[in-house]
């Protein structure tokens, strides 16, 4: 078979099999096609304002406005580069080694290469066309900001055709050398290295900005301070700063300048392309048949790879009897649940990247040096720090507990069927799910406040709305997670319903997040009223302020209620009739 | 049609497939039998190619499936125990993938799929997504893509899992019946009676190594047992707790 022929049948297939899903989204309830719009509508709104505004804020700035204008689009450019790199690097190596269509498709009578040519293509546009969407509005916020005709977006959107193939190709090639040449033993402990090592280099390198120093006298040697920061981003072997330079040049009216700076980034697309093709002879064939021969992955700490040993009789148990009034039933979910969560890998990986990533915004919360004796700042930087806490914690509940019922899926014959009935189930995984939420929000909120110098009646009221909102997320999170399971299809091949990263990804678990995103913006809005009114509108006097926060926190407290019971109530309604 | 020459196969430590020695005929019904982890699947994908060999060859229709896959592949035709399907595809169009893949013309396609719809009983289910029919539906659509191209070598994994009885009945009756006319069937199961019923020959596999193959008659003689499949089974699959217990 000509390669040709293999590429245009699966091209006709997906493009059909494309079709065939936005038509089913017709098919979808109008909440759900509603709530999908306006996340997207709101997204691109939002970040459209922000970039927008930003822009003229930066570019108003006087002497270096315009420099720090495009150093922005440079780092956002490098930011993007990197990020599509690690996009096409874990698509990659589950879409080139994991997935049961490359194994259909390598006993099909077409070499090996061209199924890897094939998937490199998909990969490429799987891990690009999210980050063309996220771009969108920045792009549109610039072209406004310069004056730009449509023809610029035209081109900035050709433009990114070669930019992307560039870190899929590099990524292609990660991917292979990985898993052809270095044993899994070898490859999870350079991981670990590099991990560490960027650990490191964000707790020692990475000084964030000083809120003092952005105050208008020393505004010029913090844009200083930004510009020499970001120095590297113009490095000129980056291809990200091809791209930016390309988008300047187009956006200031120089047509050969951008030109020149897209026919690099095209040239170097090509020849990353040709040589990721050229490698992938027989590295992909011997890669793939090296990763399906080495067995499981261990993760090499005795620990976690034995086991899995960690929850149980030894710690569990004990943890457990302190709560002696706690039937037998319960106590056998919650281990069940404990030890399903511990041994299953693939919660793993997003769960290390998810609290590596707040420990860094922990540990970077020491450089965040303010006036903290400045009431203003104080209260500032603690309901941005409540905010960030808190959007972790809808993230998490999203993440982990929404797809907590779905995941019983085939499980409910037997959780189904014990004596007490769904109902307790469901109770169970809303406290289990909510005292696991209470410490993680309590741990975070007492540390932040306490490297931000948060006034001591704040941090109370930030712990106390901590718990709040445990239970309001945890609420939402388990109430919309029954009413909006995925279950998959029932199918023994479709495997959606074991992957809880894939229950997520469908209307439920959007829904869950818009929710909870709402909730916390409502909670945060509430609490801050009072002090906004203190120091903008001058409405309430300082005298006030106290009586003003106990109501803010009891109206937080009734949402909170609402929040807890409407999408608990309604879940266990549901499962009280649920057919099996 | 299919011949190992000292095949095998290590996943670190572990020896998965030792020396596997087969010589299996044209339009030969070969069962490989084997309790589970005693390396059938890993076999199975050595024969396909999905795996490369530690050490030894597998010749396929008169090709090394290493060294000259895409001709040894246009022989073969493998159904593993779970397929892979097109979830947004229904029967026909997956049928026409399939065929156009291995370099069919249209018209022959829809000519040889009409004949595959009726004998596995899937007419009913042709307007239908893949995503909507039950597993043994696509159990059954897998199989029809799979004899599409008339292979010369069928290698099936598990073929009979969530088949109701009329549907295995089928199946065995369709492969019995390519098999006699000229398609080498390598059929792996846990089902000795299918493997009793169906089968020219029988390999059996444990701790991957062949301990025995021959014809029914053949594995009851070495076994020492007269009755049915199964005993003979259990004998040369015993562990040597088992044999030593029993002493």
């Amino acid at each position: 078979m000509y390669p040709s022929t293999f590429f245009g049948l699966l091209l006709e297939t997906n493009a059909r099999l494309l079709r065939r899903r936005v038509l089913a989204i017709r098919e979808q309830s109008w909440l759900m096609i509603a709530v999908m719009a306006s996340f997207v509508l709101g997204y691109w709104g939002a970040s459209y304002l922000m970039f927008h505004h930003g822009f003229r804020f930066l570019a108003s700035l006087p002497g270096v406005g315009g420099m720090v204008v495009e150093r922005m689009l440079y780092l956002f450019f490098a930011f993007l580069f990197v990020m599509l790199l690690f996009s096409n690097m874990i698509i990659g190596y589950s879409s080139l080694f994991k997935s049961q269509e490359t194994q259909w498709m390598l006993t099909l009578p077409v070499p090996a290469h061209e199924v890897f040519r094939w998937k490199l293509v998909e990969t490429s546009v799987l891990a690009s066309w999210a980050f063309i969407f996220l771009a969108a509005p920045m792009i549109v916020a610039y072209g406004l900001a310069r004056g730009v005709g449509w023809i610029f977006y035209l081109k900035v959107f050709v433009l990114f055709l070669p930019f992307t193939m560039i870190p899929a190709a590099v990524g292609s090639l990660v991917i292979l050398a990985v898993t052809r040449y270095l044993h899994r033993r070898v490859f999870k402990w350079v991981l670990f290295g590099v991990g560490a090592m960027v650990l490191l280099a964000c707790v020692f390198f990475v000084r964030p900005i000083n809120a003092a120093d952005l105050q208008e006298s020393q505004m010029i040697g913090a844009l200083d301070q930004i510009l020499r920061n970001s120095r590297f981003t113009r490095y000129p072997l980056l291809p990200s700063s091809w791209v930016a330079q390309s988008m300047i040049a187009w956006g200031d009216g120089w047509m050969w300048k951008g030109t020149f700076f897209f026919l690099v980034v095209l040239s170097n697309a090509l020849l990353a392309g040709v040589i990721c093709v050229a490698a992938s002879g027989r590295i992909f064939y011997d890669g793939w048949s090296r990763n399906h021969s080495q067995g499981s992955f261990k993760l090499g700490i005795e620990m976690l790879d034995k086991t899995i040993a960690l929850p149980r009789s030894w710690l569990l148990e004990p943890v457990l009897r302190l709560f002696p009034r706690l039937d037998s039933c319960t106590r056998a979910l919650i281990v069940k649940d404990i030890r399903v969560f511990w041994r299953d890998t693939s919660q793993w990986s997003q769960f290390v990247i998810f609290f590596g990533l707040l420990g860094l915004y922990v540990i970077n919360l020491r450089n965040v040096t303010y006036d903290w004796h400045n009431e203003y700042w104080a209260v500032f930087i603690a309901f941005l720090n409540l905010g960030a806490s808190s959007m972790t914690l809808g993230t998490l509940t999203t993440r982990f507990v929404f797809p907590q019922f779905s995941l019983e899926g085939k499980r409910l014959w037997i959780v189904g069927m014990v004596p007490f009935g769904l109902k307790r189930v469901l109770l169970q995984k809303f406290w289990l799910s909510s005292v696991v939420a209470i410490l993680i929000t309590t741990s975070l909120t007492l540390v932040s406040c306490l490297l931000l110098h948060v006034p001591a009646w704040l941090t109370l009221l930030f712990s106390a709305t901590g718990v709040l909102m445990s239970f309001g997320l945890c609420g939402i999170a388990v109430g919309v997670g029954a009413l909006f399971p995925n279950f998959g299809t029932g199918s023994t091949a479709n495997r959606r319903d074991d992957n809880p990263a894939k229950i997520v990804s469908g209307f439920g678990g959007t829904f869950c997040f818009v929710l909870s995103l709402v909730y916390i913006a409502v909670v945060i809005a509430i609490e801050a009223a009072p002090m906004w009114l203190q120091f903008y509108g001058g409405i309430l006097r300082r005298d006030q302020q106290p009586w003003a926060m106990v109501g803010a926190w009891m109206i937080v407290s009734l949402i909170s209620l609402l929040a807890t019971t409407i999408p608990m109530q309604l879940a266990l309604k549901r499962v009280e009739n649920m057919e099996m | 049609m299919i011949r190992t020459e000292n095949l095998t196969k290590t996943y670190g430590g572990l020896l998965a497939v030792n020396d596997l020695n087969l010589d299996i005929a044209q339009g030969e019904f070969f069962a490989f039998l084997g309790p589970n982890g005693a390396g059938k699947t890993t076999s199975i994908k050595l024969l396909t190619g999905l795996l490369k060999p530690s050490s030894g060859r597998a010749v396929i229709c008169g090709h090394d499936i290493q060294t000259e896959p895409v001709e040894a592949r246009r022989g073969i035709s493998y159904v593993p125990d779970f397929p892979f399907l097109y979830d947004k595809l229904d029967p026909l169009e997956f049928m026409l993938l399939v065929g156009q893949l291995y370099g069919m013309e249209r018209p022959e396609i829809l000519r040889d799929s009409e004949e595959l719809f009726d004998t596995f009983d899937l007419n009913g289910a042709r307007q239908q997504l893949i995503e909507n029919l039950s597993h043994g539906t696509r159990q059954r659509v897998a199989l029809a893509a799979a004899l599409l191209h008339n292979p010369r070598v069928l290698i099936i994994d598990e073929p009979m899992v969530g088949l109701d009885p009329r549907s295995a009945r089928v199946v065995k009756n369709v492969l019995k019946q390519r098999s006699r006319a000229g398609m080498t069937v390598f059929l792996s199961t846990h089902v000795l009676n299918i493997a009793e019923e169906l089968a020219d020959r029988i390999g059996i596999l444990n701790h991957g190594r062949l301990i025995a193959v021959g014809t029914k008659d053949e594995l009851r003689r070495q076994s020492g047992h007269d009755g049915a499949l199964e005993d003979a089974f259990l004998t040369l699959t015993r562990t040597e707790q088992e044999i030593a217990a029993s002493r």
